[in-house]
């Protein structure tokens, strides 16, 4: 029934892809064109279009902070330069050297009344400022940390 | 088939039924509600109405409803509506606990409702999983209402009614007319049967029974304008793809909504997904169309699903897939996620997008009416027209046509956020006053603030200072005064704000998702940012303003889309209205709101300092030191001016000058 | 059907694009990034014409219709012309020496056409395939001379005397300082020639501070 509009559309492929990889992989692309006959040039330049696509592995958790208007104004720009003093994020990249840690721009997530909104993983933080931020990133770091500890202890190096 | 192991109301409700998918009944829907049709019997009119009573109220007459859209799960509505049925467990009450949709009441969320079929129906709001079990307790054992916001209807039966306000006494619902969002807030999304019960599909059912053309014309009697954005009758759209001669056609619905500060079609689709749903299936039957694409953005994922469960659940009832209604009409739906992109928004983009392309917007003509998906006529409208369109249907044009201006009928929903005490999605008629909504709806200015602007229509949109807030809000005024209701997002900017780093970061917001394929948008935005900068950062001349607007000028007229069209549209219209602000900061190196980091200066104040350190500890250039009586001091020279101190400072004590 | 083009009404065939009928009657009209079958994406907006409803639109995509007017050379069109291309060149390395085509493209001829400050003596040079005196370490003031001379001192054997008054523009002065320096020439010296013509004026102050100035800050 969805005949045309479903067959082989690049960017749900992508996103399949990333789904599975969470991230896009060099090999994943050049296998997709060979799969698909389409070139590679394209395929590369609809996944370096979109936002949502990325090409390098990105950090266990992923840090974004909604850039919208609401926020802007309530001041998620600070809380944006914060987190980067605060992660340690190297100007040219977007992971923390830990790899815990990836810190993103985000469009704005339609909760503009909770502004500023930073999204920590799966987690939603309204009304953010740096010292909430820094509370609630400490505790996922240390989660983290434990989990990685407790499966060190349990079945060595994965 | 699934079945479920209870039966509800889409169900056959005895043998004589016969709608199925494969043998569908055109009065399917109607019937549901005031049937059985087909055949007499009591006991099934019985089981039917006492169904409905049940999707209303509960099987125990009560029902509790938890605002779980994006924006009350992000303030903890997960955890309320758990803390609500332990609370009820603990208490031995019986109730429905539903998570409904959003009542844009955002301010407040996450809010509860007690819905009770003989007793009061409060609502309440600021609630958190430690406060929710007192609201029930008092509700429940001590037949008080105290506490909550308002209450819907008042039955005398609790003591202390009358202290809490009607919700329709107050402000911020009185002067709202709730036509599209009706059920925001009131039914369960997820829920076929709850839509079904509110009268949901009944204009499908009737769009259904009168030709293509008169449903078309039903539109267009109504008036009914694209709420997207540029405001293009939705008839005369209908009417161009309707005559054009292919086989095959489509509808796209935009749920691409990027505009930061607007939200209202995510709140639809979120609250009420077989609204939008109806609408669409509505134009594809009113087109010709065959197949229908929701095009979700990529950051508002609940939307998608809940849009995706509201296929599913209208597929397996026979109200999309072929023979709708045993009408002859086949539509199918499908629903895509954006890979995010600001610019799918604009609907040649969108098109390219779905057609798995880079998302970048070609010249029109020719229209999609004509030329769109595939090259194939194709309808692409915004949720909230296409929500009014089902509404529209259901409940005759002359109801629509009611509300509105001469030019631009019926209602419209707007987001109102930034510097107002109560934040949300207002629906108003169109032609309502700025001032109104904002000072009566939204209440007004926080504590000691002063409102100097709103800005309509996100980065697309202008400006418009405070002398101008009693201009009713529609299509052509705003046009006028430099603005466009664009979708709806109405960001109230307060004396915190500055114009000149609110028009920067609008122009940053463009140029970061502007698609690269024409000079004027690519190059021009990265001007117009360069500019702005240098003038925030107190290194412009005069002369840089006029370069703002020949630039701003050339891109309105020769930019290839509407964003970037739209794109200097921030810039000139806070030229116009707010040019002392520019001034101050090209001519005085001055930022009036003390906003723009570059040209305010930090001193710390000695009343407030509790001599801590911390701030001297955080200062990455060392420039703050102690002095000999033990207070600390900026050194003006060494500062850079990045604003840490103020943020470490325990006690406020840092100022800025 | 009918079309009108700058007051002159033609006949156009339907499908027919605003910029093939112009073409036909030899109207200009100026594309950048237009290549017919190839290209024709409306992208660089230089095409831009005017209808009779005041709106522009690029002519290479716009498909005409019965009773269409339209204008192609109006002082708006020109004035959009010439900011889109001020933007383009904003982002255009101009150092038309290293670039396959010598200068000798389409955007310079519509610079000078529209007047747009911004490219220098340089750009003109090796479209006639004259030598580089720079290289040869000699005092030209080519790099920070406005253009549309068509380098008729350079042709003559001689260095860029700066007549035509010189470029503000902060990026092509970065680049001709670039230039210089690589070649070891003085920018005292270079700035002592240029006095000739623009002792005076506020342009030198600009190219003084811009190539000078900053390196004693930066030194």
């Amino acid at each position: 029934m969805s005949g045309k509009i479903c067959s082989g559309n690049l960017i749900e492929s992508l996103q399949r892809i990333q789904e599975k990889q969470g991230f896009l992989p060099r090999d994943s692309l050049i296998k997709l064109s060979r799969d698909t006959r389409s070139p590679l040039s394209r395929i590369f330049g609809v996944a370096t279009f979109y936002h949502q696509f990325r090409l390098e592995p990105p950090g266990k958790v992923t840090i974004a902070v909604c850039m919208g208007t609401a926020c802007h104004l309530r001041g998620n720009a600070e809380n944006y330069e914060f987190l980067r003093r605060f992660l340690g994020i190297r100007p040219d990249r977007s992971t923390s050297d830990d790899g815990l840690f990836s810190l993103e721009k985000a469009r704005c997530f339609g909760c503009c009344s909770l502004a500023p909104v930073v999204k920590i993983g799966d987690m939603l933080v309204g009304k953010a400022t740096p010292r909430e931020l820094q509370k609630a990133i400490s505790r996922v770091r240390e989660s983290i940390l434990r989990e990685e500890a407790a499966r060190g202890a349990g079945g060595g190096k994965t | 088939m699934m079945r479920q192991e209870y039966w509800t109301l889409m169900d056959p409700c005895c043998d004589y039924c016969l709608h199925s998918r494969d043998n569908p009944c055109a009065k399917y829907v109607v019937c549901r509600m005031r049937g059985p049709f087909c055949h007499r019997s009591v006991e099934c009119r019985e089981k039917r109405q006492r169904r409905i009573r049940e999707v209303l109220y509960g099987s125990q007459g009560v029902r509790i409803n938890i605002g779980a859209s994006s924006c009350g799960l992000a303030a903890g509505a997960e955890r309320v509506l758990e803390a609500v049925k332990d609370g009820l467990r603990s208490m031995g009450v019986e109730a429905e606990v539903s998570a409904v949709g959003c009542l844009g009441l955002c301010f407040m969320e996450p809010f509860i409702e007690i819905q009770s079929e003989d007793g009061p129906s409060p609502i309440y709001g600021y609630v958190s999983p430690e406060n929710v079990g007192d609201i029930l307790a008092r509700y429940f054992e001590e037949g008080s209402v105290d506490g909550a916001f308002a209450i819907r209807k008042r039955t005398g039966r609790f003591k202390d009614e009358d202290k809490v306000p009607l919700l329709d006494e107050l402000d911020v619902w009185r002067k709202q007319v709730k036509w599209v969002s009706r059920n925001c807030g009131v039914i369960n999304p997820e829920s076929i049967e709850e839509y079904i019960v509110t009268g949901g599909y009944e204009g499908l059912s009737r769009a259904l029974t009168m030709r293509p053309e008169e449903v078309i014309e039903e539109i267009r009697l109504a008036g009914l304008r694209g709420r997207g954005g540029a405001g293009f009758p939705t008839w005369l759209k209908w009417k161009i793809c309707r005559e054009q001669p292919s086989e095959e056609k489509y509808v796209i619905c935009n749920a691409d909504e990027g505009d930061p500060g607007a939200f209202m079609n995510r709140l639809l689709a979120e609250s009420d997904p077989h609204r939008v749903l109806e609408g669409i299936i509505i134009a594809g039957y009113a087109i010709g169309a065959s197949q229908g694409v929701i095009f979700v953005r990529a950051e508002k994922p609940l939307m998608a699903a809940r849009l995706e469960k509201a296929v599913e659940d209208a597929r397996r009832w026979g109200l999309l897939g072929e023979n709708i209604l045993g009408s002859g009409f086949s539509f199918d739906v499908r629903v895509m996620r954006s890979a995010g992109a600001f610019v799918c928004g604009e609907e040649t983009a969108m098109i390219a997008a779905i057609e798995g392309r880079r998302a970048m917007p070609r010249q029109r003509p020719p229209y999609p009416a004509s030329k769109g998906l595939w090259d194939k006529p194709t309808v692409v409208n915004n949720v909230e027209t296409l929500a009014h369109v089902a509404t529209i249907m259901a409940h005759g044009w002359r109801e629509f046509a009611k509300y509105g201006t001469e030019r631009s009928k019926g209602t419209k929903m707007f987001c109102v956020t930034g510097g107002v005490k109560r934040t949300g999605a207002f629906e108003v008629p169109i032609g309502t006053t700025i001032r109104t909504l904002v000072y009566d709806i939204a209440g007004g200015p926080h504590e000691g603030r002063r409102i100097k602007a709103v800005q309509i229509g996100g980065p697309s949109g202008g400006c418009l200072p405070e002398r101008l807030f009693d201009l009713p809000i529609d299509y052509e005024s705003l046009q006028e005064a430099g603005a466009i209701m664009g979708s709806g997002g109405l960001v109230v900017i307060d004396d915190t704000n500055c114009m000149v780093d609110v028009a920067r970061y609008f122009t940053s917001f463009t140029l970061a998702e502007s698609c690269g394929k024409c000079i004027p948008c690519r190059v021009g935005t990265k001007a117009l940012y360069d500019r702005l900068s240098a003038i925030v950062e107190g290194m412009s001349s005069q002369e840089d303003l006029q370069l703002l607007e020949e630039i701003g000028i050339m891109m309105k007229e020769a930019a290839l889309c509407a964003l970037g069209g739209t794109a200097p549209n921030p810039i000139l219209s806070s030229l116009r209205y707010f040019r002392d602000e520019y001034e101050a900061h090209i001519l005085e190196k001055r930022c009036p709101a003390k906003v723009c980091r570059k040209l305010v200066s930090y001193a710390i104040n000695r009343e407030l300092c509790v001599k801590c350190g911390l701030c001297a500890k955080s200062c990455p250039v060392g420039a703050i030191a102690k002095t000999a009586d033990g207070y600390f001091m900026i050194d003006e020279s060494r500062c850079i001016r990045c604003g840490t101190c103020v943020i470490t400072c325990p006690r406020g004590a840092v100022e800025k000058r | 059907m009918k079309v009108r083009i700058n007051g002159l009404e033609v006949e156009a065939r339907e499908g027919e694009r605003i910029l093939d009928v112009a073409n036909r009657l030899g109207i200009r009209i100026p594309t950048l990034c237009y290549l017919k079958n190839v290209y024709e994406g409306a992208s660089c907006r230089i095409c831009v014409v005017e209808l009779g409803n005041g709106k522009l639109i690029p002519a290479c995509a716009y498909e005409v219709s019965d009773g269409l007017t339209i204008s192609t050379d109006t002082p708006r069109i020109r004035e959009s012309r010439r900011v889109t291309l001020e933007l383009l060149l904003s982002a255009h390395r101009i150092t038309c020496q290293n670039c396959p085509k010598k200068g000798e493209c389409t955007l310079v001829e519509l610079c000078s056409e529209y007047g747009v400050e911004g490219i220098p003596v340089c750009a003109e040079c090796p479209l006639h395939g004259e030598d580089c005196f720079i290289a040869r370490s000699e005092i030209c003031l080519g790099p920070i001379t406005a253009s549309g001379c068509k380098a008729e001192c350079i042709r003559d054997g001689r260095t860029c005397e700066g007549c035509r008054g010189p470029v503000t523009r902060r990026d092509v002065i970065e680049w001709a300082r670039g230039i210089y320096i690589e070649h070891g020439i003085s920018l005292e010296a270079v700035l002592e020639k240029l006095k000739t013509y623009c002792a005076s004026s506020r342009e030198f102050d600009l190219i003084r501070e811009y190539l000078v100035v900053k390196e004693v800050v930066e030194g």
